[in-house]
């Protein structure tokens, strides 16, 4: 039977009550834990594992789905509403949408999230169902030096989020790449930055740091300015997208899309990386560019599509060769395991009907997860009516909990003290925070990998261009570098023309 | 591309200025941290990223602080804060400070009350009672969820919450 | 309709609060004498790594054969550096016999390249419950066929044999070590390019720029399965259920043996008669059908052993560790 056949199979066995029953569970926990800065998915499968093992796998791996899928949409919602990211790949989403979020639109800036979550997540469910074997035949071509150069792009394209002023996004930028020094070095367990403090060995997890600079920084600000009873941002509009709305996000939501799943899929991908190359990919594009910073809508369809797809693209390598090239995706597997069912090339000879039905719960989670929330965006837009005293102090307490359960010792909760006053210092002193948290995210990548090759050449650096994917890539790196120079230039030409 | 900004205040100046410095305190914190590092027998060791990036640090900060001198004699005043915005920016510090020695003491449930109820009211929260009500009944719920219902063990007090 | 909104938030915390306390959990099956050492206390399992991990599984698995002996345990994670950190913690639970960490050779290995403040000596070890074994893989298209081959190579130029693995100081890495001391090389040069995951690793293998690649043998059994990988030889003594037709490296002309062993430790300062009633507990736990069934579906291997041996085995291991690790230039 093809692939096709077996798809509608599995339909019939996920569409029965039971299953339609588990998944909105799962959707609904996950939207849930998504909202709330610093618990994540991966966090709440692990914790659920132990109750599930009663259940029946059907319904327990249908509930996973929805609870990977559901972390994904819920994510967008604080990042835009409150400019406090629920996930580390979300923080892209606070550059427009919280401007969005602030001039009014935040139910619009929601629905854009929601609508191309939704249509990323099922283009690469579908590019899941049909393209596994071609995508993870990709994925696993990807060797150190292909990752220097992916990383290379990223940090080139990265010049779109760093703000007016060129130094001052430089030096949030450096000032991320530098925390991400802290902690002992993958390539030769040397402890670095850590001034023999334990806690600090494995580093500071990056949901930390997003918390502190965002969400901490922001209740800071409300403390100076004494704008605490006031609330966040005006509610304005009626509708949900308007015309126009739904004709600059299409576009975006395909482009984030097709960016987010291939990058998704690679093992050390993330879906972080795909949302920077997304945003700069709309500023670069759109029709509006003096928009961007003040609440482009491009800006936010464009990253939220390319994170959801990521999640799909995640799937992609854990159920054709059982790599989990994520968290979440780590625990998952585990959760396949403790079911008796090894992710890997024989998965779908072995255990095929289970494998399918979860396929096809994940199309079911991603319709129920449109419905849940394209209706909640207008009720979670309410949630800006509360005076920011209320908003903020339960931020702070889920911010807490989410620190806690990250590291689990009192220094995580005095390091987030200490980012969330330098984060405070970058308000005042106008420096954007997003930079930082980018070279957080690209620099320990891109560090391991350089090194990585390096130590497989013998410190040849020839091999940093070896093998025909690297080629395209630096190619790439050239065009954008060229592109950012000439680009400017071609676009000053055509408006003195069109004003001549 | 370094457009100067529309006639920064002098706030932002001074904050930008001490970010600067910042940097150079991590700056010369990094190298050193750095040249401690033993050399290992790979192609690229352990220190081989951390020091140019030190140095950087080094030249955007020492740029920061150029730019805010330069910036400073023209700088204007800029909106007036809160009266006691210092002491309760401290405060609010002080409070998370508390809250990360207290919790494996006192528990999950007094201790986030207690956060929520010094953040709300430093924030300008109008009723004491009706924020610590809120307080509570927030961490009770979340203590609930998280620690009976999904199994995230939370620090708990000699009262069992 | 205001004087709801008024008292609401008060009812709802009264409300909550009475919910968390009468869902407190109650006191497990008495009798037991590990239940006479606990008294009133639940067993805390600490799982010194993140969720998803060998230890986090491990103790989770515990968790839930545990129930039947004792009653609800409570299991949580201190992540990080090899476990040290959370070694670092457990240290301060000085003589209390309801807190267990999971431990196992990559702490012994991490507290070496960590130079942690703390080591096992500052625990009371208690059981070893779980093997697991290395299995070293060439990519499909190798040239390599042979483990013979792997060590000619190594003993040619041991820097252009570029080994893949876990983590630097961890299982893998120091089985490294071992295999390039027994072709007669310095264990120093090793070319190790480490990788926080099996699927980093894998994808480094795969790419085709690394010579050899070594994995706990669960995580990599579906590749030899399919036959993307070639597996050489397994660091066991004698050849695995799971991979009948792959030999041990002694077989295959290396004097190796390694096994990624995990177990329990109490805290130190415990008394003979508390370490002796847990040590039965954990072994009684090893014999419940939930433990059995754990071990099948993790392809974990059974290795219970207690008591003084248990402690004899941790300290030669200590001493063997500490001299690979020292050799390979860390620690």
């Amino acid at each position: 039977m093809d692939s096709f056949g077996l798809l509608m199979d599995g339909f019939a066995a996920a569409v029965t009550p039971e299953h339609l029953l588990w998944a909105l569970i799962g959707v609904t926990i996950g939207t849930a834990v998504g909202v709330l800065p610093g618990v994540g998915p991966a966090l709440t499968v692990a914790l659920l594992l132990p109750i599930t093992f009663r259940l029946d796998p059907a319904n327990a791996l249908i509930m996973f789905a929805g609870i990977y899928y559901g972390g994904m949409y819920g994510g967008s919602t604080t990042a835009i509403l409150l400019n406090t990211p629920g996930e580390s790949a979300s923080m892209i989403t606070t550059l427009e949408g919280n401007k969005m979020a602030r001039a009014g639109r935040a139910a619009a800036a929601l629905a854009t999230a929601a609508i191309g979550s939704f249509v990323a997540a099922t283009i690469g469910t579908v590019a899941l169902t049909f393209l596994a074997p071609v995508v993870a035949d990709f994925a696993t071509s990807f060797g150190p030096p292909e990752y220097v150069a992916l990383m290379a792009v990223a940090f080139v394209t990265v010049s779109a989020l760093l703000g007016r002023s060129l130094l001052k996004g430089v030096a949030s930028l450096l000032v991320g790449v530098t925390i991400g020094l802290i902690g002992i070095d993958t390539q030769t367990g040397q402890p670095r930055l850590t001034f023999g403090i334990d806690s600090l060995l494995d580093g500071v997890d990056v949901v930390i740091v997003v918390i502190a600079l965002f969400a901490l920084s922001e209740a800071f600000g409300h403390l100076l300015t004494g704008t605490g009873h006031t609330t966040v941002a005006p509610l304005r509009e009626r509708a949900v997208l308007s015309r126009s709305d739904l004709r600059r996000s299409w576009p975006a939501w395909l482009r984030g899309t097709a960016l987010g799943f291939p990058i998704g899929s690679l093992p050390a991908g993330g879906a972080e990386v795909p949302t920077f190359l997304s945003y700069a990919t709309e500023k670069k594009l759109s029709k509006h560019p003096e928009e961007f910073g003040h609440g482009a809508i491009e800006g936010v369809a464009g990253p939220e599509a390319a994170n959801n797809a990521a999640a799909a693209g995640v799937l992609v390598p854990l159920l054709t060769i059982g790599l989990p090239t994520s968290a979440t995706a780590a625990v998952i597997l585990t959760a396949f395991q403790s079911y008796g069912l090894q992710p890997g090339p024989q998965l779908f000879s072995e255990s095929g009907p289970l494998v399918w039905t979860l396929i096809a719960s994940l199309y079911i989670g991603n319709v129920m997860l449109l419905l849940l929330n394209l209706p909640l965006a207008k009720v979670w837009a309410r949630l800006l009516t509360i005076p920011s005293y209320g908003l903020y102090a339960g931020v702070l307490v889920f911010a807490t909990l989410g620190t806690f359960a990250a590291g689990g010792t009192a220094v995580d909760l005095l390091v987030l003290a200490a980012l969330g006053l330098l984060g405070l210092l970058m308000r005042l002193g106008g420096i954007p925070v997003a930079p930082a948290v980018v070279g957080l995210i690209l620099g320990p990548i891109a560090e391991e990998q350089l090194r990585r090759a390096l130590t497989l050449s013998e410190g040849d650096p020839s091999i940093l261009f070896s093998g025909g994917i690297t080629i395209v890539l630096w190619v790439v790196v050239a065009l954008a570098l060229i592109g950012s120079l000439a680009l400017p230039a071609l676009r000053r030409r055509a408006a003195t023309r069109d004003r001549g | 591309m370094t457009e100067t900004e529309p006639a920064p205040d002098r706030r932002t100046v001074l904050s930008s200025g001490a970010f600067g410095a910042v940097m150079l305190v991590a700056s010369v914190l990094v190298i050193v941290d750095a040249v401690r590092l033993p050399d290992t027998s790979g192609a690229v060791g352990p220190a081989a990223v951390p020091l140019p990036v030190g140095v950087l640090l080094g030249v955007v900060g020492g740029g920061l602080l150029v730019q805010a001198r330069l910036q400073l004699a023209r700088a204007a005043d800029g909106e007036p804060w809160q009266r006691g915005a210092g002491p309760r920016v401290l405060g609010m510090v002080a409070a998370l400070v508390a809250f990360a020695l207290l919790l494996p003491v006192l528990g999950y449930v007094l201790t986030s009350t207690a956060l929520f109820v010094a953040a709300a009211m430093l924030l300008g929260a109008p009723s004491f009672w009706r924020t610590v009500a809120y307080g509570w009944a927030l961490a009770a719920i979340v203590f609930l969820v998280f620690d009976r219902v999904i199994g995230l063990s939370l620090p708990t007090g000699p009262w069992g919450f | 309709m205001g004087r709801i909104r008024r008292w609401l938030p008060a009812a709802v915390a009264v409300l909550a609060t009475v919910t968390v306390v009468l869902t407190a959990p109650e006191d497990g099956h008495a009798g037991s004498t590990a239940r006479d050492v606990l008294g009133e206390r639940q067993l805390r399992l600490m799982a010194p790594a993140s969720p998803g991990g060998g230890w986090d599984q491990t103790t989770r698995e515990m968790q839930e054969s545990l129930r039947e002996l004792v009653g609800r345990t409570e299991v949580y994670n201190v992540s990080g550096a090899g476990g040290t950190i959370g070694l670092s913690q457990f240290v301060r639970y000085d003589g209390d016999p309801s807190q267990l960490m999971a431990t196992g050779l990559i702490m012994v290995g991490a507290v070496v390249a960590n130079e942690s403040r703390y080591s096992l000596e500052d625990t009371t070890p208690l059981v070893r419950l779980t093997t697991d074994y290395q299995v070293i893989v060439v990519p499909a298209d190798s040239e390599l066929t042979d483990l013979a081959g792997v060590s000619a190579a190594m003993s040619a130029d041991l820097p252009a044999v570029s080994i893949s693995g876990g983590s630097a100081g961890g299982a893998e890495h120091i089985l490294a070590g071992l295999m390039a001391k027994a072709a007669g090389a310095d264990p120093a040069q090793v070319s190790y390019v480490a990788h926080s995951g099996g699927g980093e690793m894998l994808s480094t293998l795969l790419s085709g720029r690394s010579t050899i690649a070594i994995s706990g043998v669960s995580e990599i059994a579906p590749q030899i399965e399919a036959g993307t990988v070639r597996a050489l030889a397994v660091s066991s003594p004698s050849r695995l259920d799971s991979l009948p037709d792959v030999p041990t490296m002694r077989e295959a002309g290396m004097d190796v043996e390694l096994q990624n062993w995990r177990g329990v430790v109490a805290p130190r300062g415990i008394t003979a008669e508390q370490e002796q009633a847990l040590e039965d507990l954990l072994v009684d736990m090893t014999e419940t059908d939930a433990w059995r069934s754990a071990l099948a579906e993790r392809g974990w291997g059974e290795a219970t052993l207690a008591g003084e041996e248990f402690e004899r085995f941790v300290r030669d291991e200590q001493e063997r560790v500490s001299q690979v690790l020292a050799e390979i230039g860390l620690g």
